[in-house]
């Protein structure tokens, strides 16, 4: 059965863009500078967050070791790893963001069936437990770079010694693709 | 990009992260852009459950929404022939910035991809892109949504496959091809002024 046909090609001006280009509208400057007035009311209560966040991801990570790595229990780490990710540059914390987001492709790399290491989720958070303290929260990933390239290269050891699983596992006609959504 | 002022008072703006904080953090940004109808939900269920009920003018929705994922919400959204909403802006945010998660969600119809952490200069530049560069839709039998080729590459392969498109016309070569000496004069003038 053929599914081609011919496309139909038309103009939406939707509600969104007549009514956001109305007069009236806030500019570039303006508009962030109040954005960052906003997120710096939350400020006071991220500190708490953070500490909570971390709390769940030492538990979520405890239970996955527990549990031999279930997957679900994966799926759990990499939730609260991701939280870290994406909230932490937006408040100000680069490092956190950089270690949570190494610590996540670690994950996925677990996920895709490399070997659980236990030794190097403890070691990011460790480095996680770090960049939250007050002499570090600030900094970027570039001004500690023994920190930064050395989770890397950890990240880039284990994905190399998964591809070279995954070609052997290729040979053998046999796969392991995972489903990320 | 040319300066533009985003105007967001009563447009209605749906958030859609799994996560409450995001969901928090991100309000707070529309708020200080001045949006002053912001909704939040933490799943694609929240998301349907809110269309049915309401007209929504603009989504901005987690690439990993649970429990279907943003980009399968995004497909089923731009699908439904009977959604007045179907046509609405999507914004997806991605916590990886694969290129693989870029085209996916283009290809399911999002109008635009923003890399988590946000940061308010991203967000606006989002919201302003959308608004001030509208782009036509497209309707075929496998794809429904924004017109994916709003960055001028030319044909894929050089090749267009569209009705409209015009054939690239190359005029038949007149006269002798300059010689090297005759090209490094002219180049000699030119940086000379």
């Amino acid at each position: 059965m053929s599914r081609k046909r011919d496309a139909r090609i038309f103009d939406v001006d939707t509600n969104f863009q007549q009514k956001a280009r109305r007069p009236g509208g806030i500019t570039k400057q303006t508009a962030i500078e109040r954005a960052q007035a906003e997120i710096d009311q939350c400020r006071p209560e991220f500190t708490d967050w953070l500490g909570r966040e971390l709390q769940a991801l030492h538990v979520a990570i405890r239970q996955a070791e527990e549990n031999s790595g279930a997957p679900s229990l994966i799926d759990q780490v990499s939730y609260h790893a991701r939280q870290l990710r994406d909230i932490g540059s937006t408040m100000g914390y680069d490092l956190v963001t950089y270690v949570a987001d190494n610590l996540c492709d670690i994950l996925d790399t677990t996920r895709a069936g490399a070997r659980y290491d236990k030794d190097i989720v403890d070691c990011h958070l460790g480095a996680l437990a770090l960049a939250t303290q007050t002499q570090y929260k600030n900094l970027r990933p570039d001004q500690l770079p023994e920190l930064s390239q050395g989770l890397r290269r950890v990240y880039e050891h284990l994905k190399s010694r998964q591809e070279k699983f995954d070609l052997a596992d290729l040979s053998d006609g046999t796969t392991c693709a995972p489903d990320y959504n | 990009m040319k300066s533009t002022a985003i105007n967001l008072r009563d447009l209605v703006i749906l958030i859609a992260d799994p996560s409450p904080y995001i969901g928090m953090l991100t309000q707070s940004m529309l708020r200080g852009f001045g949006a002053t109808k912001v909704l939040d939900v933490r799943s694609s269920l929240g998301v349907m459950r809110t269309l049915t009920g309401q007209k929504v003018d603009i989504l901005l929705c987690d690439a990993r929404l649970p429990p279907h994922g943003g980009l399968n919400l995004t497909h089923a959204i731009r699908r439904n022939t009977s959604n007045e909403n179907r046509t609405m802006p999507i914004l997806v945010m991605c916590g990886d910035t694969q290129i693989s998660t870029v085209k996916n969600a283009r290809d399911v119809g999002a109008n635009m991809v923003i890399a988590k952490p946000m940061s308010p200069s991203s967000l606006y530049d989002r919201l302003t892109w959308i608004a001030f560069n509208p782009r036509k839709f497209v309707d075929t039998a496998t794809y429904f949504g924004p017109d994916r080729r709003f960055k001028i590459e030319g044909y894929p392969n050089g090749v267009g496959r569209r009705a409209g498109d015009k054939a690239v016309e190359i005029a038949e070569e007149s006269g002798p091809a300059l010689a090297q000496s005759e090209i490094d004069n002219l180049l000699n003038l030119a940086r000379g002024g």
